[in-house]
């Protein structure tokens, strides 16, 4: 396991298991989300309460199905950057925008100097990590992303705009290694939109949020197109790459084979787009293809990316496939490292 | 030099006001069935009425029909095609829009025309040219999951012919300029040659029609020498993504109509008019043709709410307006 982890007093067992972020929202929250959208609940308070709630409800949950690091489920955020740029100063949001079909989305509008106004998630975190026994993650939006899925009307390019997104957000990172945040996320699922622009100056921005910050740093990334910045993505300077690799249809394996991970590795091996619930002996056989490329001390099993858009059902089930691979897999290392002893 | 404004695509179908929502209220009562096809198809019938006034309203000398009744350009071609499936939503390259993916499993056949019946609705309503716009057979077979055991070049050339049969009727139907468009070539850029004959196969067919060949979401700048020698007569360019194509026009020139996509599709910022002047004026001197397009750098629908799009358009008319005078 990854020294840093330990240094910080973290003992994870081997493989641990995590989720990347979101769950899905009670009925009673989505309910109260809506009224409020509507302007039909005014009260902030009564929404809050809801949304602990629900929150409550899912750090019960995850220690019940046996979860190593939790998550706090995001029951308070609709999209990921609106909520972001809707805690910084320097955006607006625009109006509805096509996303395909019939689902439409309002997007950030970068209109001034983007700056950190004052914590975002801490309060969060601290309420979550109150409630738990097992570490609780600390949850950031990256700047590449924020920038790629904003309008902006102020920075003259998406380098200058992505940097300044980097400065603000680097001041939330800071404020949760403060608050006691040993693991701190940084999703960037957008990150391989255009490939060029890592090395002009993705990976400069994932320096400045991370830079100086006692913290073990993972990074999400999805949507695909791996091909396009693997193996250049390593250059990130965080510890942990959290990956979608069921959906991927796995091909990253042999990306790997190639040039090998050199990181720890968040490996997706449950679908979240899919409602089908995979049989623990199923992701068994994605563990065991991750292990044919990676260490065991290099790897940590999750979903492929947020699981807010199954049911609970779906997701619940879905993460006890995970635990119960995950734990028949452990099992089967140490008996190895056993036999091995005894030779 | 004359210099026109035109639209590059799609318009956005619904807007914030209650009124400007009618279009998804109806798409989810559709998929409810709450609302037979033919209401539904009555609702986008309006709402193209609607985004072609509005077109018209901001000034554009040529309008499109907003592909209002489009869910994405891949998948609206292939689903009346024979011998195209369709599969999940897959990213419309670097957009956060989605399309969904086409399966090739048969020769691909056009038994059916397919934006014809659009195109002359359009055609009836608007008070302003419209161009119809056509998505191309390069990057119609380049976006498809291909189950032929047939070369992408097959693919291609089934794809051609297909399209070429909608730009003959087309034509046919009354249309001056058609669009073609071929953003996936801009990331393939050693597939040109897939490109060159099929092109060629469509270009036999335009009649009395005029081609024009848009590219977008990428650097045109490196292939802009082989684009302007195809057999069209237009080519349309995305500059937000090449900065050095101004002065690489400036210094080639170009014997083609040109749509100059010097209005940034994607961005709700609106564009200053001295700067996008300064550009025109670099490269009018080089142009060699009687007449150049100032549009949108793509398609708006995806990528801007309504508002901002109407108020882009404005902005590039009320710019094309202080241009003219001075190219």
């Amino acid at each position: 396991m990854n020294e840093k982890l330990k240094k910080r007093g973290l003992k994870l067992p081997l493989l641990p298991t995590t989720t990347v972020g979101s769950f899905p929202k009670p009925p009673y929250l989505l309910d109260a989300r809506r009224k409020f959208r509507r302007g039909f609940l005014e009260d902030t308070n009564q929404l809050r309460k809801l949304e602990e709630q629900a929150t409550r409800e899912w750090i019960a949950l995850q220690e019940e199905i046996g979860l190593d690091v939790l998550v706090d489920g995001e029951m308070y955020r609709g999209d990921m950057a609106t909520y972001f740029a809707q805690n910084l100063e320097g955006f607006k949001i625009s109006g509805l925008v096509r996303s395909y079909g019939n689902r439409y989305y309002r997007k950030p509008i970068i209109v001034g100097e983007v700056r950190w106004r004052g914590q975002i998630t801490v309060e969060w975190w601290k309420f979550t990590q109150g409630l738990a026994k097992k570490p609780v993650k600390g949850m950031v939006t990256g700047p590449y992303t924020m920038m790629d899925w904003s309008f902006n009307e102020h920075y003259p390019s998406r380098r200058e705009a992505c940097l300044a997104l980097a400065k603000a957000l680097h001041e939330e990172v800071k404020a949760l290694a403060k608050a006691g945040v040993k693991i701190i996320q940084i999703d960037e699922p957008a990150i391989s939109a255009r490939p060029e622009e890592l090395p002009e100056f993705a990976i400069e921005a994932m320096r400045t949020v991370t830079r100086g910050v006692d913290a073990y740093f993972i990074s999400h990334i999805c949507y695909g197109a791996f091909e396009f910045i693997y193996p250049g993505m390593l250059e990130l300077p965080v510890e942990n790459f959290d990956l979608e690799m069921s959906n991927s249809e796995l091909d990253l394996i042999e990306l790997f084979r190639e040039h090998p991970f050199s990181k720890d590795l968040s490996f997706g091996v449950v679908d979240v787009h899919s409602h089908v619930v995979e049989d623990a002996a199923t992701v068994k056989r994605r563990i065991q293809q991750a292990l044919e490329v990676l260490k065991p001390e290099q790897l940590w099993v999750d979903p492929d990316c947020g699981l807010k858009t199954r049911t609970r059902e779906e997701t619940v089930n879905k993460l006890k496939a995970i635990v119960k691979a995950t734990q028949e897999i452990r099992a089967q290392l140490r008996q190895r490292e056993s036999e091995g002893t005894a030779k | 030099m004359e210099l026109l404004t035109a639209n590059t695509g799609s318009y956005p179908r619904i807007g914030n006001r209650p009124e400007q929502q009618r279009h998804r209220q109806a798409y989810a009562q559709w998929e409810r069935s709450e609302i037979s096809s033919e209401e539904f198809e009555r609702v986008q019938d309006e709402v193209t009425r609607e985004v072609i006034e509005e077109q018209v309203r901001a000034g554009l000398d040529m309008v499109t029909d907003g592909q209002v009744r489009w869910y994405d350009p891949i998948s609206h071609f292939t689903r009346k095609l024979e011998g195209c499936e369709i599969n999940g939503l897959l990213r419309f390259f670097d957009t956060n829009s989605y399309f969904r993916q086409p399966v090739v499993v048969n020769e691909v056949r056009r038994p059916e025309p397919v934006i014809k019946g659009e195109f002359l609705f359009a055609k009836k309503v608007s008070s302003a040219p419209v161009k119809p716009v056509v998505s191309g057979p390069y990057t119609l077979a380049k976006l498809s999951i291909n189950r032929r055991g047939v070369g992408l070049a097959e693919l291609v050339r089934e794809f051609a012919k297909a399209i070429a049969q909608e730009v003959s009727e087309l034509a046919e139907a009354g249309a001056e300029l058609i669009q073609i468009d071929e953003p996936a070539i801009l990331k393939n850029q050693n597939e040109f040659g897939l490109l060159k004959n099929a092109l060629e196969e469509v270009a036999a067919s335009k009649g009395k029609a005029k081609l024009a060949l848009y590219t977008y979401f990428g650097d045109a700048a490196p292939l802009y020498n082989k684009l302007i020698k195809l057999p069209v007569d237009a080519v349309g360019f995305d500059f937000t993504y090449s900065p050095g194509l101004p002065k690489l026009i400036a210094r080639l020139g170009c014997e083609k109509e040109l749509g100059l996509g010097l209005i940034d599709g994607r961005n709700t910022k609106l564009e200053s008019e001295r700067e996008v002047i300064e550009v025109l004026k670099l490269i009018a001197p080089a142009i060699g043709s009687k007449r150049v397009y100032l549009n949108p750098s793509c398609g708006l629908g995806e990528y801007l709410p309504r508002r901002v799009a109407f108020e882009k358009l404005k902005n590039m008319v009320a710019i094309a307006e202080g241009a003219r005078g001075l190219i």
